[in-house]
């Protein structure tokens, strides 16, 4: 388990934007995960103290400026789920790896919901279920994040003690 | 013992004990108030469209190098296309070329011939817009907007409001401008809507983009002539469109006897997802609208309006 270093983090966000930016077609569209949310989402759990509150506003700006969407739905939406994902992070050490999962399902859910809200406000139409796929497969990438940086759950040797 | 348990947490960010900075409720309440002032100040107030612009902009390096991949592929596809079929794409093209030109031939005479009627008419002679050709790079990232990103942007002298069409139809509109590249919302989007005519009849009406890739056409009585089969044209009254351009036809009418209108269902005739290659057309330009001969009863009357408008016109030219 290496220890993050802003580097580290800023990194990986730009390879989130590089995903984010890519020309996806077909199914690829409606599956295709919210990159820069799960990254988001896996720093503000795992480092805190190197990503917070402004970071994912930030993130969110940036996706806002990608999809070409009103300016500021994504960061609201990233900013709320942030402060969601920071009120329990110091709680995540009594979690299991499949509960963290559940937790951060619950999180990438949260996000896509007031998305979802705010464009409705802006009058767009009710999308299909098609619509909330990104987190199911953001959860894949979320594993994928979890094999490459690091595990947030307990050391299974600490727990026998 | 106690300390092996503190080393064994180690990895774990131990929270500091000091609380520094703001706490996150506050950051988070900062940061919504920020975002949502930003949205209103974007939907409303359309102050935001060059620093939007602008930061588009610098995320275009990034974009180039998200889009390398797909294009290698399609370069790659390109390299390995079999000679044989270069060769009769090749004769198909020149048969095309031979067919269109001497179609071309008479177009000329037509449009000349169209012309001078027009001018006998004392009509406006309607002017040939210039287009300019554009590869649709992807498809737009938002799942609620039917829109394509197109390769030309104000670099390329592309304004917003342009119309977009290919070969068989109308496409779109370019609705936002990028330094690079421009978006183009489809007709079959909730915000678009198209002046059009119905080609057999030149029964003008409105048609809005729907979901499901259709146009509706609302606001047309229950006892309005149109078929099943019939071909939508452009009107060219909105003065973007140019008249006459295919836009959809006609795949469904419900006619509910309890409802005032007719429900007309279209599909459109443009293929966008079958190929890259669009034509962005030149907006015409605004012309201000001159003042005709007018032939009243009391030509002195119309003879001191003409009167009074000079005179402004030379007060202008006096006071720019």
């Amino acid at each position: 388990m290496q220890t993050p270093s802003l580097l580290l983090v800023y990194t990986t966000f730009f390879f989130a934007l590089l995903c984010q930016l890519f020309p996806w077609t077909g199914q690829g569209v409606i599956l295709r995960p919210d990159f820069m949310l799960v990254v988001l989402v896996y720093w503000l759990l795992r480092a805190p103290h190197l990503c917070h509150i402004g970071t994912a506003w930030v993130v969110g700006i940036l996706v806002d400026l990608a999809t070409g969407s009103l300016l500021g739905q994504h960061a609201l939406a990233f900013t709320l789920t942030a402060y969601l994902a920071l009120s329990f992070q110091r709680r995540l050490v009594l979690f299991t790896a499949i509960q963290i999962t559940f937790y951060v399902l619950g999180l990438l859910f949260f996000a896509r919901f007031i998305i979802l809200i705010l464009k409705l406000f802006a009058g767009n139409e009710a999308p299909s279920w098609h619509y909330f796929w990104p987190v199911i497969t953001g959860i894949l990438l979320w594993q994928v994040l979890r094999i490459a940086f690091g595990s947030l759950a307990r050391p299974k040797s600490s727990r026998s003690e | 013992m106690l300390k092996g348990v503190h080393q064994k947490l180690e990895p774990q960010q131990t929270p500091a004990f000091f609380v520094r900075g703001a706490s996150p409720f506050s950051r988070m309440v900062f940061f919504c108030a920020l975002s949502i002032v930003i949205m209103a100040a974007d939907s409303k107030l359309n102050y935001l469209s060059q620093i939007r612009q602008a930061l588009y902009g610098a995320l275009h390096p990034i974009e180039r190098i998200a889009n390398i991949p797909s294009e290698l592929f399609r370069d790659a596809a390109k390299y390995f296309s079999v000679h044989n079929e270069l060769v009769q794409e090749n004769y198909m093209l020149k048969q095309q070329a031979f067919e269109q030109k001497v179609k071309l031939q008479r177009l000329n005479t037509l449009q000349a011939e169209n012309e001078h009627l027009r001018s006998l008419l004392g009509g406006d002679i309607p002017i040939h817009p210039f287009a300019v050709l554009g590869d649709i790079s992807h498809t737009g990232r938002d799942p609620f907007r039917n829109v394509v990103i197109v390769n030309r942007g104000s670099q390329h002298n592309i304004q917003a409001g342009q119309a977009v069409v290919d070969s068989k139809g109308v496409i779109g509109q370019v609705t936002r401008v990028y330094p690079y590249s421009c978006e183009v919302t489809l007709i079959t989007d909730k915000n678009l809507s198209i002046p059009i005519q119905v080609e057999r009849n030149q029964l003008r009406a409105i048609a809005f983009g729907q979901s499901g890739n259709t146009l509706d056409i609302p606001y047309l009585p229950t006892n309005v002539d149109i078929q099943i089969g019939d071909k939508l044209v452009t009107s060219g009254i909105d003065g973007i469109y140019p008249a006459g351009l295919a836009v959809a036809t006609v795949t469904k009418i419900e006619q509910d006897p309890e409802s005032q209108f007719a429900k007309i269902i279209s599909t459109p005739i443009a293929q966008v997802s079958h190929h890259l290659q669009l034509l962005i057309l030149e907006l015409p330009e605004s012309k201000e609208p001159e003042a005709k001969p007018v032939e009243t009863e009391n030509k002195a009357a119309a003879e001191k309006i003409d009167d009074k408008k000079d005179k402004k016109r030379i007060n202008t030219r006096a006071n720019p």
